[in-house]
């Protein structure tokens, strides 16, 4: 459904995007994670038709967004980051105006704009100015006019930001149960909203994309990595030296050197926690503190983009 | 079409439904009349003392014209009022996005921009049409040169429009559009006074002078209808709306 292949932007000396490629299928809930500033309202913007990219294209179901801009858009929803509402209008005529904009046919506006409003629950304020809205409605709103017009793709940069614990909880049911329907495109820096909405995940680093998969294949990239901390009985120094020599120790260093304190990333199972402890033993530096963490989608985004 | 129209809809209801353009009206409206009573004043004194002083009283088409030329110094000032949100506040608080990722054209937005602050103005520049009216009911004056005079007004409104909505979509400050589509506004309308300064003699004068607004509202003002004239706005208008079309698609690319 959605086809984005080679994508470089640049603003002067700034990659933004950097040969930037993935597809999304239909149906498709996608997250996409990145710091800020890593490029993913960048690629969202690209996507939509609202600013060109230096190289690369994008097809939304086949169509060329910058070859048929017209053709691609009306497939497209989208709900920018700040939602573009024209705050002088009440909820339900700015609706009507993004359905009549999105070019539904005049009879079914009606009907699509009272679908639209009770699918979002915006029924209490309906008449109200979007200006005297709160920002929780204003999100509301904007979603509104991204699926007025029922496109197959909805793209949809931090949806829930600024919003309280309840909105968050409504809009990402909203999003589960748009989904199927329609392929989406999330973008998020919150790890746990992409973990609980999204089929698969995209992470983006410094205009380039660094891994994708789905949560449980992400994960287990890097399963066989685990975090450890130990402290032994003294010589922390001589313990470190002695613990880069082995195989299994993809990365140590000290925490702490007055409470001998160390930290490890080691490769395999527990099988190489025998074989650390060993050579700790064997070495005379004694073991007085032994501790692991699992991995999970933070320590693999944190590690992907460090 | 369609879209075109309902984008001109949508902005002409922001306009007569806020604060801003109430304002805007009634400035427009009180200042047109203080012209208009200004003239009444001029004409009648001139009525009283031209004959007395050996010299002809000044005639209800010679008042009328005198009217339209204030007009023509009002909608300068309007224009750039009007025209200075049309881009640069949708800039500004991103709303333009709407239009950008919605499945229109470039041109269409721009049309719609267009016929909305050109219908903005006209009705403001229509209202003002009872100045005349009184004339009319209780003088005598042609009706011709009053109906291709207000003609002018309309090709003056409508090529101000397009210049306005240029000025504005290159910046995202209105204050900015304003000053800029005010300047570039009055330096069209005194380009044929100062002509001779810049251009010299000869050509470079003429190329001026041809620029200049007035010299094309002369003639409209005096109820002479030319085809020079109006392709003169007619073709002012389109060049300024394909900058504008250009500078909103270049959007995408910067």
């Amino acid at each position: 459904m959605i086809e984005v292949s080679g994508l470089t932007k640049t603003y002067g000396a700034v990659t933004a995007l950097d040969n930037v490629s993935f597809k999304v299928q239909k149906g498709q809930v996608v997250g996409f994670l990145g710091a800020n500033g890593a490029g993913k309202t960048t690629t969202m913007d690209i996507i939509c038709g609202c600013i060109g990219a230096d190289a690369g294209s994008v097809k939304i179901a086949g169509i060329d967004v910058f070859e048929s801009p017209v053709e691609a858009k009306r497939r497209i929803g989208y709900l920018p980051d700040e939602p573009p509402l024209y705050t002088d209008m009440r909820v339900v005529d700015y609706v009507k105006y993004a359905a009549t904009i999105n070019r539904i046919p005049a009879a079914e506006i009606e009907g699509r704009v009272r679908d639209t409003i009770q699918k979002l629950s915006l029924q209490e304020v309906e008449h109200r100015i979007i200006g005297n809205l709160s920002k929780g409605f204003r999100q509301r709103v904007g979603l509104a006019q991204a699926i007025v017009h029922n496109p197959d793709v909805l793209v949809l940069d931090e949806p829930t930001e600024g919003l309280d614990p309840n909105q968050i909880v409504h809009i990402r049911q909203l999003i589960q149960e748009l989904g199927g329907q329609h392929t989406i495109i999330l973008s998020s820096h919150i790890l746990s909203e992409v973990e609980n909405t999204c089929d698969h995940i995209i992470i983006i680093n410094r205009g380039r994309i660094v891994q994708q998969g789905t949560r449980d294949e992400l994960v287990g990239m890097i399963r066989g990595k685990k975090q450890m901390q130990l402290r032994v009985r003294d010589n922390a120094e001589g313990a470190l030296a002695k613990l880069r020599s082995l195989p299994q120790v993809v990365h140590a260093e000290m925490l702490s050197p007055k409470d001998q304190r160390l930290t490890l990333a080691i490769q395999g199972g527990d099988n190489e926690i025998d074989i650390i402890v060993d050579a700790l033993m064997s070495g005379g530096f004694g073991l007085r503190e032994l501790s692991g963490s699992a991995r999970a989608l933070e320590e693999v985004f944190f590690e992907l983009t460090h | 079409m369609n879209l075109v129209w309902a984008i001109a809809r949508r902005d002409i209801s922001g306009f007569f439904n806020s604060v801003r353009g109430s304002i805007i009206v009634s400035v427009f409206l009180i200042l047109a009349g203080f012209f208009f009573t200004s003239d009444v004043y001029t004409y009648m004194l001139s009525q009283s003392r031209g004959p007395m002083m050996g010299g002809e009283s000044a005639s209800l088409d010679q008042l009328l014209r005198a009217f339209l030329y204030n007009l023509q110094f009002l909608i300068i000032m309007v224009v750039p009022a009007v025209t200075m949100s049309s881009f640069a506040e949708e800039r500004k608080s991103h709303s333009l996005r709407f239009l950008q990722t919605a499945p229109i054209t470039p041109l269409q937005i721009v049309m719609g921009k267009f016929i909305a602050h050109t219908c903005m103005l006209l009705v403001v520049v229509i209202c003002a049409s009872i100045y005349p009216a009184y004339c009319l009911m209780y003088g005598n004056p042609d009706p011709g040169p009053i109906l291709v005079g207000y003609a002018g007004l309309i090709l003056l409104t409508a090529s101000n429009v397009a210049f306005g909505l240029w000025v504005s979509s290159m910046t995202t400050n209105q204050l900015i559009a304003f000053l800029f589509t005010f300047l570039g506004l009055l330096v069209l309308l005194i380009l044929s006074w100062i002509a001779p300064s810049i251009g010299g003699s000869g050509a470079l004068e003429g190329i001026f002078k041809y620029l200049a607004t007035t010299t094309h509202l002369e003639g409209l003002f005096k109820g002479v209808l030319s085809v020079s004239d109006i392709v003169y706005f007619v073709a002012f208008t389109a060049v300024f709306l394909l900058f504008t079309n250009s500078v909103i698609d270049s959007l995408r690319w910067r």
